[in-house]
């Protein structure tokens, strides 16, 4: 079988891919040690933390599994694995952030309806970035194992670099600016890495699912998602306990809600990972190493200094105590965030018209080809999402909800044919011809299904 | 060779061209660092802090045994040894509750002057709230230089207990 992208150290991906998830592992593992030996950070939340992550990493690789593999019987096993180790994964760590973390004081119903107020607004968060995919949509599994990792696991791994860099910085630097500098550097490394490995190993086992820009975008925006939606629950339980002998708990929880869930869903962690995940998606589709490695870097590069920036300089901009304080809150959150979310918004663009343009130019080639896959007539209707979606509608109206099912796997495999042919033009893909070759037969195959 | 029209060399740019900028905001963040706590300031003073105790805001005085945990409604104050530095420096004390917010302090003044008067460091119940709020409350006791705290002297971490 003759490889597209010929290269003989090509599998090393997979190598690197089980390094940084080994490194993920022992810095777990570690933390979880050096709980028990200095007890300066909630011991109990490593300890009990540290089986959540392997059960998320275990989980993980049975969700991949279930992606990549090919036998019905052996994915639906992979995929009750995933399912349950996923689910054990996440059940724990939100014990340990429940009970033994910051909810402690706030109590375990508490936290179970901050986690309750936090679930719509992150799931309409992944429902719109999911959307701005426009040309082929990530799997939903895939896009949820992102949000889980960055939820769980790098909430999990930040705790001790953070807890040891502040308690440092506390004990040299002189409250104020300075210090509120250095503990921004903590939380902007920290966190970002933490988030950006999971884009890293997404981009590094799931190449088929990792396209280009647009997809690094979207994974990226999954991952910070999640690690709001964790850190949301943490920040609220934690000002509930604290404003709640004063009667203003309810208050501080909502505000926080209303401040990370609201205002800053798109603009906080969301834009962060988001500015790692273009780094690396269009690292995805560079030829040379040098080139890779600078885009990755510099993503991971702009989006810690966006998240120091918030932190170190948001005291620059303090809120008045007037009606029109609440005017402050959004001014400031859109002059300070905002022009990284346009930094996001500006890549995006110029992804998708990339990504746009060569899915129409590959669709012509396979419709001139005249394998039957693509009709020249459909080249135009699936170029458009707006006229997919019509086409979709006109089936279901005429006849049903299952044409409605049937025409969009059809499109769907269209435009991944259309992709692959793109990565193999660009020597972007390590799957041999033959992987080609099947997709064509599948969309033979969903075409006689449809008609 | 790769042989797609698509060119991602814009997108390349505008990564790289944000990568710069990352690293502009990040060195202005080291110049953030650098402008209020200058290298080259410590003076090998240490604050020796006598402790925590429970405080009268009516009579000015601290009353009872010092502690390291205080009901909410109880105030407290901290006391510093102040004769044990230099008469002639320029020091202060400041209170930060739970949230990082400054409740109560005293100076910048001269270790003299502040040790003539006893001065106390007391935490004030911020306006709008009945008592203290719940979590770790921390003293800082700095050196002043031209007006702004340039070393950290001392340092003590109380505890609010959420009851009471």
């Amino acid at each position: 079988m003759e490889a597209a992208y010929p290269r003989r150290w090509r599998p090393s991906r997979y190598g690197i891919a089980a390094l940084l998830g080994g490194a993920v592992l022992l810095v777990a593992t570690a933390s979880s040690i050096l709980s028990f030996l200095v007890r300066q950070v909630p011991a109990r939340a490593s300890l009990f933390g540290l089986p959540a992550v392997v059960l998320m990493v275990a989980g993980t690789y049975y969700g991949v599994r279930v992606l990549r593999e090919h036998e019905e019987a052996h994915r639906r096993r992979d995929r009750v694995r995933a399912f349950f180790l996923l689910g054990a994964g996440m059940l724990l760590w939100l014990l340990v952030l429940d009970l033994f973390t910051f909810t402690q004081a706030a109590g375990p119903r508490v936290a179970l309806l901050c986690a309750l107020a936090c679930l719509p607004t992150t799931a309409f968060g992944l429902f719109v970035i999911r959307r701005l995919d426009r040309n082929e949509k990530e799997p939903w599994r895939l896009v949820l194992i992102a949000t889980a990792w960055g939820a769980i696991v790098s909430t999990s791994l930040v705790v001790w670099g953070e807890s040891l860099w502040d308690a440092i910085a506390v004990r040299t630097l002189v409250p104020g600016p300075a210090l509120d500098a250095s503990i921004a550097y903590s939380a902007g490394i920290f966190e970002e890495t933490s988030k950006g490995v999971a884009v890293l190993l997404l981009y590094l086992v799931m190449r088929d699912e990792f396209d280009d820009v647009v997809d690094g975008i979207l994974y990226g925006a999954a991952v910070g998602l999640g690690f709001n939606f964790m850190e949301s629950i943490t920040y609220m339980t934690h000002l509930y306990a604290i404003f709640q002998p004063e009667g203003q708990g309810l208050d501080a929880a909502a505000a926080q809600w209303y401040s990370r869930q609201v205002l800053g869903l798109f603009f906080g962690h969301a834009t962060y990972t988001a500015l790692i995940g273009a780094g690396v998606g269009i690292a995805r589709q560079l030829p040379r190493l040098r080139d890779r490695l600078v885009c990755i870097f510099c993503g991971f590069l702009i989006a810690i200094a966006a998240h120091f920036a918030w932190d170190a300089w948001v005291q620059f901009f303090p809120i008045s105590q007037s009606a029109f304080g609440l005017v402050e809150i959004h001014l400031r959150t859109l002059f300070m965030e905002g022009p990284f979310t346009a930094l996001v918004l500006l890549l995006l663009a110029m992804g998708l018209r990339v990504e746009g343009s060569a899915l129409v130019r590959q669709l012509r080639a396979e419709a001139q080809s005249g394998t039957g896959t693509v009709e020249p007539e459909e080249v135009a209707v699936l170029a458009s999402p707006w006229r997919r979606f019509r086409s979709r509608l006109r089936a279901l109206g005429q006849s049903g909800l299952r044409a409605y099912l049937r025409l969009a796997r059809l499109q769907r495999a269209q435009l991944d044919l259309a992709m692959e042919r793109w990565h193999r033009e660009r020597n972007e893909i390590d799957a041999p011809l033959e992987a080609e070759d099947l997709l064509r037969k599948r969309v033979l195959a969903l075409r006689a299904a449809a008609t | 060779m790769v042989q797609s029209e698509e060119s991602l060399r814009p997108l390349y740019r505008l990564m790289v061209g944000s990568g710069v900028v990352g690293v502009l905001i990040l060195a202005l963040g080291l110049a953030t660092i650098l402008k209020f706590a200058p290298p080259g300031q410590a003076s090998g003073l240490k604050a020796r802090i006598v402790g925590v105790y429970p405080y009268d805001p009516a009579t000015h005085r601290v009353t009872g045994p010092a502690s390291t945990h205080f009901p909410r409604t109880q105030p407290f104050a901290a006391k510093v040894d102040w004769s044990a530095l230099p008469g002639g420096v320029v020091v202060g004390a400041r209170w930060y509750n739970t949230l990082d917010e400054p409740v109560g302090g005293v100076g910048p003044a001269t270790a003299a002057s502040l040790a003539a008067t006893g001065a106390l460091v007391p935490v004030m119940t911020p306006p709008g709230l009945h008592a203290n709020l719940p979590g770790n409350y921390t003293l800082a006791v700095t050196r002043y230089s031209r007006g702004q705290p340039v070393e950290l002297l001392g340092r003590e971490v109380v505890l609010v207990e959420r009851s009471g």
